[in-house]
């Protein structure tokens, strides 16, 4: 006797359908008209790709458990930003370095924080929120009021425009790099021993798994993912301001949540991360369809993300 | 023998540290300002330090009764966003009293929203409480959704410019914490607090009504919190959805310096008063430094994380001496 | 004298395992009340029920003659049962005075704690012991600057502040020097006299003869004798703690001897081993020995283990086939093909809610290379799972769906797969069904005939009997009685971890 269980990643994406067409009954919806509704639903998923790369590191800190969290996704992707846009200059072979530089800029905040967290056993919600502060003091020192440069013309034909079959690239780069993360997560000892961390790190230990190691690790590369995703975020709006990565931090974290994968560490998926992305793009445009204001767009993500702890976080109770 | 004293009058007594901390900084900036020590330049800084140490206060109940609060920025946040729009241009200063009731139900209301998911459902504080602070915060940009709004000269002078005695108002504010701390501290509920905080189980088992009393820290840090918001916004005499964004981690940060752990029941409010001081004293020292104004954030949010990693710095040191 | 307390045919299950068939217990005002029984016998079990902490599930207390429930501990202690508990329920940070008192503080008109009435009350009950602790106490001292013996003193105090009427002492002599053992039993006496009832639970034979007025013995859940103290021996009362047939069935057969195990090579060897429990253990295991740890719980057994496994940090000397090792992590014990397994399946052992496969492969994704070859991993998998008679629906089911066995034949799956050749197992047959500990007997016995080296502790005497070479009984962190050839009876096994006189341990 087998149940039909639906994943939760599943689930995230039948919600994600099904608004979808909800929304086009509204008085300002695509109706029943095919072509807008197919060229609306690429506009989302193509805008969830940036919250979706974002939100990748985040996965990864979430699942390595022990109330891992980042909250200088947003700092971090609004300072490699600033550096891809300074670094290029509009200049096509300046490209691949500035990927280089944005990775590695990432990845050392990335250690900084883990460093803090591992051997100063700063509470990781605290430490990448100080981080946050100190980037964003980087930010404001490297862009002294004002930053001139510009984005390479092959970004934006390749992350903001039309490829094949009028897919934008940002999506076919999604799903590469899903595919990656999904390496990453499933096969690879890295991503077998963050899953083990996320659920009991003695037992992890006990089986020889360097848990300090593995937490430097993951941090890193979760500065090193928000680093990608703040380039492919400046390749697609071809400017950046100060404050550019903020607005995703907070859905980055309910995506994940969204996607099912526990806050609590130890099980999760990319691909959940991915329908979350779309799912919280959609809500967020819905909302801006319907001419609701940023505070009401707020209260809604809070409350979805408080929901959706109390679904899935309850702690051990007192007695037994 | 001599290191068992050390650590026993630590615990005890675990502002110490802080104290030093503030000494010198108090001293620096002395130094660097000659007319620190005026009736007026007192008057000024207090009324600036007051909101973050009130904010610090409630964080520090909190944290002591084994929890965190991230919201406290957001309820400081509606709180100001209601003065600011009914108090001040589109209301009237005469009702001030009523909405000044009304932001301390407000920040009621919060902590109790707070008390109920982490302490009757059983979820995370941390993740928990930053959702509801990312709710607040909402709610407070849809009563202002654009900085503006003003509370009028002859209402914030009151918070600004009273000194009975003397002595700055922030001064009145603080012993008045205090002394309630005093009273609650020696009360049974001071003794059920540490009990939660340090132990919770054992608690539990010794028939100490835990969620109760992790409940009530939530609400108390709501209040502190409200009562910080009315501070800010006569300080400031403006509205801004946003103002309290960024003192959620300063009241963290004056906690930990404070030297009340992260881990509950141990530590008191005046440490993380202590604290409060010592980390807007260092960011005077900084405006004073004549460092770079591009600089500035950089260097206070430095300090911050310098601060954050200072206890786990010496445990390490002290690990490695073993 | 009146009967006060009476637990008549208690029985309590913990899922399928039976912890009490029938237990029985009898004590009068005035009394003191020996509760003995060897490991796993149930006495912490029906201390717990009469405490409250456990709820029953057959059987009848009468206090007073009048039946009564407990829903909770707090209940019992209104009733007037105290309990000085083993896990101390003290908080750390609080101190001794405001510990004691802690929801029965005494209060000024105002609402506030009467600071000096506490602190009175706590000198008072701290004169109780005075003389007998290394530094002098105050009130105003907290908790966790303590000493174990002093804990567990305060422990005792906070008990007794209530004014019980019973009072149950768990072990509370455990971690106690010998005066402050006599105070507490002086103490006992005055108790007594003003009409207590006590409930001794000991291991120390002399304890019991010293202060007990009845005895109740328990043997695997089932109270097996009661009566006067003075009526017994303390020959006759190990004899009524152990079974008479063992019911052992599972006895390894071709098990070497002290002239056979001489002629092995030496596997491994440690020197005046010492952490915070181990004060300095040496011993010696060879090559193909099945090693048993014995005595009572908490001996510093765990530790010895987990300290040759690399996870806890030691001082001393570990040797493996004559080279010096010191590993610092697991992860090195583990490349010198040394395997642990942890009793605590959930905290220590298992991902539970990863699946089947993953907790099988956790130390070994290495092997499978990048990208993780599935299909190798997933064959490998299906042979542990066989090779151990795995019962599952499916590899890909996390192991929370495992009985407790099943679950445990997958903590050691884990490691048959990387063939090692030391095993240390920490008490790996708790909570296991009967039929798999078999299949783990058998399972033992291929992998020494196979030479295999084993250290085996186990809270199970029986066990231990039945299929070690030679056992050492560890005894307050360090080797107390080493066991070989004949000596391995459960008689000899049970005395040596009681400290019963050297006499009674030759047969």
């Amino acid at each position: 006797m087998k149940k039909l269980r639906i994943s939760p990643p599943a689930a995230a994406l039948i919600l994600a359908v099904t608004l979808f067409l909800l929304s086009g009954l509204l008085p300002n919806g695509f109706g029943s008209d095919m072509s807008i509704a197919r060229a609306q639903a690429t506009n989302i998923v193509r805008l969830a790709v940036f919250l979706g790369v974002i939100a990748a590191g985040q996965t990864l800190v979430i699942i390595s458990g022990s109330e891992g969290i980042d909250l200088s996704a947003g700092s971090v992707v609004t300072l490699t930003a600033i550096l891809a846009y300074v670094m290029i200059k509009g200049n096509d072979s300046m490209v691949l370095p500035a990927i280089g530089v944005v990775i590695l800029v990432g990845a050392l905040i990335g250690l900084v924080n883990g460093i803090g967290i591992t051997y100063l056993k700063i509470s990781p919600f605290v430490m990448t929120l100080g981080m946050a502060g100190v980037v964003k003091g980087l930010i404001i020192i490297l862009n002294h009021g004002n930053v001139s440069g510009k984005v390479a013309p092959i970004m934006t034909s390749i992350i903001a425009r039309p490829v094949v079959f009028g897919i934008p690239g940002a999506i076919l780069i999604w799903v590469v790099f899903g595919l990656f993360m999904w390496f990453l997560l499933e096969r690879t000892p890295f991503g077998r021993n963050l899953f083990a961390i996320g659920v009991n790190r003695i037992t992890s230990t006990l089986s020889g798994i360097h848990v300090p190691r593995m937490n430097l690790a993951t941090y890193s590369l979760a500065g090193a993912l928000a680093g990608i995703g703040g380039f492919l975020l400046v390749g697609n709006t071809g400017v950046v301001f100060i404050s550019l990565g903020d607005p995703y931090l907070f859905p980055s974290i309910a995506a994940v949540a969204v996607g099912g994968t526990l806050l609590s560490g130890g099980k999760g998926s990319y691909w959940g991360t991915m329908s979350g992305a779309i799912v919280l793009t959609l809500i967020t445009s819905l909302l801006t369809t319907m001419q609701m204001p940023e505070s009401v767009r707020r209260m809604v993500l809070g409350g979805t993300l408080l929901m959706l702890i109390s679904i899935y976080g309850r702690q051990r109770a007192l007695r037994q | 023998m001599n290191r068992r004293r050390w650590n026993q009058l630590l615990l005890r007594y675990p502002f110490l540290f802080a104290l030093i901390l503030l000494s010198v900084a108090i001293l620096v900036n002395a130094i660097l300002q000659p007319t620190f020590f005026t009736r007026e330049s007192l008057n000024n800084n207090m009324r600036v330090f007051l909101p973050l140490m009130i904010l610090a206060v409630g964080q520090a109940v909190v944290i002591l009764g084994g929890g965190i609060d991230i919201s406290v920025g957001g309820i400081l946040s509606i709180v100001n966003t209601i003065l600011a729009t009914q108090v001040g241009l589109n209301g009237s200063p005469e009702k001030m009293w009523i909405y000044v009731g009304l932001s301390l139900l407000a920040g009621l209301a919060a902590g109790s929203l707070n008390g109920f998911f982490v302490s009757v459902l059983r979820l995370q504080p941390i993740i928990t409480t930053y959702a509801t602070s990312f709710l607040f915060f909402g709610i407070a940009l849809y009563i202002l959704p654009n900085p503006g709004g003003g509370i009028p000269q002859a209402i914030s002078g009151l918070y600004r410019n009273t000194t009975p005695l003397g002595i700055p108002l922030a001064i009145y504010v603080i012993v008045l914490i205090l002394l309630g701390w005093y009273y609650l501290r020696h009360s049974r509920y001071g003794r059920y607090l540490y009990a939660v905080g340090g132990k919770a189980e054992a608690a539990y088992e010794t028939g100490v009504p835990v969620v109760g009393i992790q409940f009530s820290t939530y609400v108390i840090s709501g209040l502190m919190a409200a009562i910080a918001g009315i501070a800010m916004s006569m300080l400031t005499g403006s509205g801004n959805a946003d103002i309290g964004s960024a003192m959620t981690l300063n009241s963290v940060t004056a906690v930990v310096i404070g030297g009340t752990a992260f881990s509950g029941g141990v530590g008191g409010i005046a440490g993380p008063i202590i604290g409060a001081m010592t980390l807007q004293m260092i960011m005077n020292i900084i405006s004073f430094a004549n460092i770079d104004t591009w600089w500035q954030t950089f260097v206070n949010a430095l300090i911050i994380v310098i601060a954050l990693a200072l206890p786990g710095l010496l445990n390490l040191i002290q690990g490695r001496k073993k | 004298m009146t009967v006060l307390l009476s637990a008549q045919n208690i029985v309590k299950r913990y899922g399928g395992v039976i912890a009490l068939s029938d237990g029985n217990l009898e004590v009068s005002s005035g009394e003191v009340v020996a509760l003995v029984g060897a490991n796993g016998s149930g006495k912490s079990t029906l201390s717990k029920i009469i405490n409250g902490v456990v709820v029953l599930d057959g059987g009848q207390l009468l206090l007073d003659g009048v039946p009564v429930q407990f829903p909770s501990p707090q209940a019992a202690r209104k009733m007037g049962i105290a309990t000085v508990f083993q896990e101390l329920s003290l908080i750390p940070q609080m101190s001794i005075a405001e510990n004691i008192w802690l929801t029965r503080e005494p209060l000024h008109p105002t609402g506030t704690v009467d600071q000096k009435e506490v602190t009175e009350r706590t000198k008072r009950l701290l004169k109780l012991f005075e003389g007998t602790f290394k530094t002098e106490l105050t009130p105003d001292v907290s908790v966790s600057s303590l000493q174990p013996d002093e804990k567990q003193i305060i422990e005792i105090l906070k008990a007794i502040s209530v004014d019980p009427r019973i009072l149950i002492l768990d072990e509370a002599t455990a971690s106690l020097d010998s005066r402050q053992v006599s105070r507490l039993f002086e103490l006992v006496a005055t108790w007594k006299l003003s009409g207590k009832a006590i409930i001794f639970v000991s291991h120390r034979m002399e304890e019991i003869f010293r202060i007990a007025d009845t005895y109740s013995v328990l043997r695997n859940g089932k109270t097996v004798g009661s009566g006067k103290i003075k009526e017994v021996t303390e020959k006759e009362l190990v004899n009524l703690m152990i079974e008479k047939a063992s019911v052992f069935t599972h006895a390894r057969q071709n098990r070497a001897g002290a002239k056979e195990l001489a002629q092995k090579p030496v596997y491994l060897t440690v020197n005046a081993l010492a952490t915070d429990v181990l004060r300095g253990v040496n011993l010696q295991v060879r090559r193909g020995e099945l090693l048993g740890l014995g005595g009572l719980m908490g001996q510093g057994q765990r530790e010895l283990l987990r300290s040759i496994f690399g996870y806890i940090h030691y001082h001393g000397t570990i040797n493996i086939l004559g080279k010096d090792v010191h590993y610092r992590h697991p992860a090195d014990a583990i490349k010198d093909r040394t395997a642990f397994v942890p009793g605590d399946r959930g905290k220590e052992g298992l991902l539970y809610i990863r699946s089947i496969l993953e907790n099988i492969l956790l130390p070994s994704w290495k092997e499978f290379g990048v990208p993780t070859r599935m299909k190798k991993a997933h064959e490998v998998a299906v042979g542990v799972g066989e090779s151990l008679n795995l019962k599952m629906a499916g590899l890909d089911e996390p192991v929370s769906s495992l009985s407790g066995g099943n679950a445990q034949k997958v903590v050691i799956g884990k490691w048959l797969k990387r063939k090692p050749q030391l095993l240390l197992l920490d008490d790996p047959t708790k909570g296991v069904d009967v039929g798999t500990k078999a299949e783990f007997y058998k399972l033992l016995a291929n992998l020494c005939d196979e030479g295999k080296t084993i250290i085996f502790y186990s809270s199970d005497d029986e066990e231990l009997v039945g299929l070690c070479d030679r056992i050492l009984v560890m005894h307050d962190g360090n080797i107390r009685t080493e066991l070989v050839d004949r000596m391995i009876t459960k008689r000899n096994l049970v005395a040596a971890s009681l400290g019963a006189s050297e006499e009674e341990q030759h047969e």
